[in-house]
């Protein structure tokens, strides 16, 4: 494949990918300006090396596990300069919408926000980068069946949260 | 009916959910910012004792003949180095051979720049990343103005650094496409008397 088309190939894998890569970077870290950076520098590392990450069988997979995989080693670094709270340990989240020109929903996010890093993980590659399990686990580094307990108890606590009315509708 | 298929039925109406909340969010970094950065990554790896969060190749050809002192005047010929203070406020420094990065990061420094300047692929161990470091952050304050020509230039931005935050610069040579030139890799540490003097 030559530069050109290589170029091109990107391109369009950057055009197609992009949104819901940072979607699902964002819901794993929980904060716009981060995953944007983190993205990007993912995208740029799949450039750098998109020989071989075009013949992945989930390019989007990588980019995002790269990009997580960022976030730890920014974190780690970060660590010995200044504490950096997980978003779930914090008590009182700041809603969403109060910052200007938010465009997401900040019930939800908010409610995604408060699970477990993990769980946060799972939701994000499952439900919004659409993975199966394996794929899943495989960017996580976890066993499937670990995969699915997460996403049990997310989906759970998210449903608690987000669909009490409907839950209670259901109910016997 | 396999597992996937079984969370699919029960979570549609929560990815639904979820993912409606996010569809306001799209990315927007330009393709060629991408690209950019992509080149900077592999620099990087060919640079592997220099960390920094930007990094461009300079793939100038070697200069050749002697060269004068390093100068704080733009408008002296071949100085190994200059600083010139621009019109808007920004620092252009222009590289042309690897002497004095004391002389350099002194002459930063007082221009209003706390910097941290190394050549030939060391590091000031001493020196500390800032506190939430950011490839974004860092492309405020510098900027890679020319490369592939005999010389590096970079134009630093002062009135973007944080408070507390210096500038690092580690500049060595490097072999890229079989040819030998400039490379520098940089970033934002914080400006302490250990890292940036002072």
């Amino acid at each position: 494949m030559g530069v050109g088309t290589q170029r091109l190939d990107f391109a369009e894998f950057y055009r197609r990918s992009r949104d819901e890569c940072l979607r699902t970077v964002l819901v794993s870290v929980g904060d716009q300006d981060t995953a944007q950076d983190l993205v990007a520098e993912a995208f740029a590392r799949a450039w750098a090396s998109w020989r071989t990450v075009s013949r992945h069988p989930a390019p989007a997979a990588w980019v995002v596990r790269t990009a997580l995989n960022a976030n730890i080693s920014r974190w780690r670094r970060r660590r010995r300069e200044v504490a950096v709270p997980d978003p779930a340990t914090v008590a009182d989240l700041p809603a969403m919408d109060d910052v200007p020109g938010s465009l997401i929903d900040s019930q939800i996010m908010t409610a995604v926000l408060r699970l477990p890093a993990r769980q946060r993980q799972v939701i994000a590659l499952r439900l919004v980068l659409d993975l199966d399990t394996g794929r899943t686990a495989e960017v996580l580094g976890i066993a499937p069946g670990t995969v699915g307990a997460h996403l049990a108890r997310a989906t759970a606590t998210l449903r608690g949260e987000l669909m009490p009315a409907r839950q209670q509708e259901t109910s016997p | 009916m396999n597992d996937d298929r079984l969370t699919t039925v029960h979570d549609d109406e929560l990815a639904t959910a979820v993912k409606g909340s996010l569809t306001g969010v799209h990315m927007n970094t330009p393709l060629e910012t991408i690209v950019g950065r992509g080149r900077a990554v592999r620099t990087r790896r060919r640079i592997p004792g220099l960390a920094g969060a930007l990094a461009v190749l300079a793939a100038a050809a070697l200069a050749v003949g002697v060269l004068l002192p390093a100068s704080h005047q733009a408008s002296m010929r071949l100085a190994a180095w200059t600083v010139a203070r621009q019109g808007d406020g920004t620092i252009k420094v222009t590289i042309r051979q690897l002497r004095d990065p004391a002389g350099l990061q002194h002459t930063l420094r007082a221009d209003g720049v706390p910097a941290s300047v190394t050549f030939f692929r060391t590091e000031n161990p001493a020196c500390r990343n800032i506190p939430k470091p950011s490839v974004r952050l860092t492309e405020k304050v510098i900027h890679p103005r020319e490369y592939g020509r005999s010389d590096v230039v970079i134009l630093l931005h002062p009135q973007a650094l944080p408070g507390g935050a210096g500038v690092f610069i580690g500049v060595g040579y490097d072999r890229l496409g079989g040819k030998k030139g400039l490379a520098f890799v940089a970033g934002l540490v914080q400006a302490t008397p250990r890292c940036t003097g002072g």
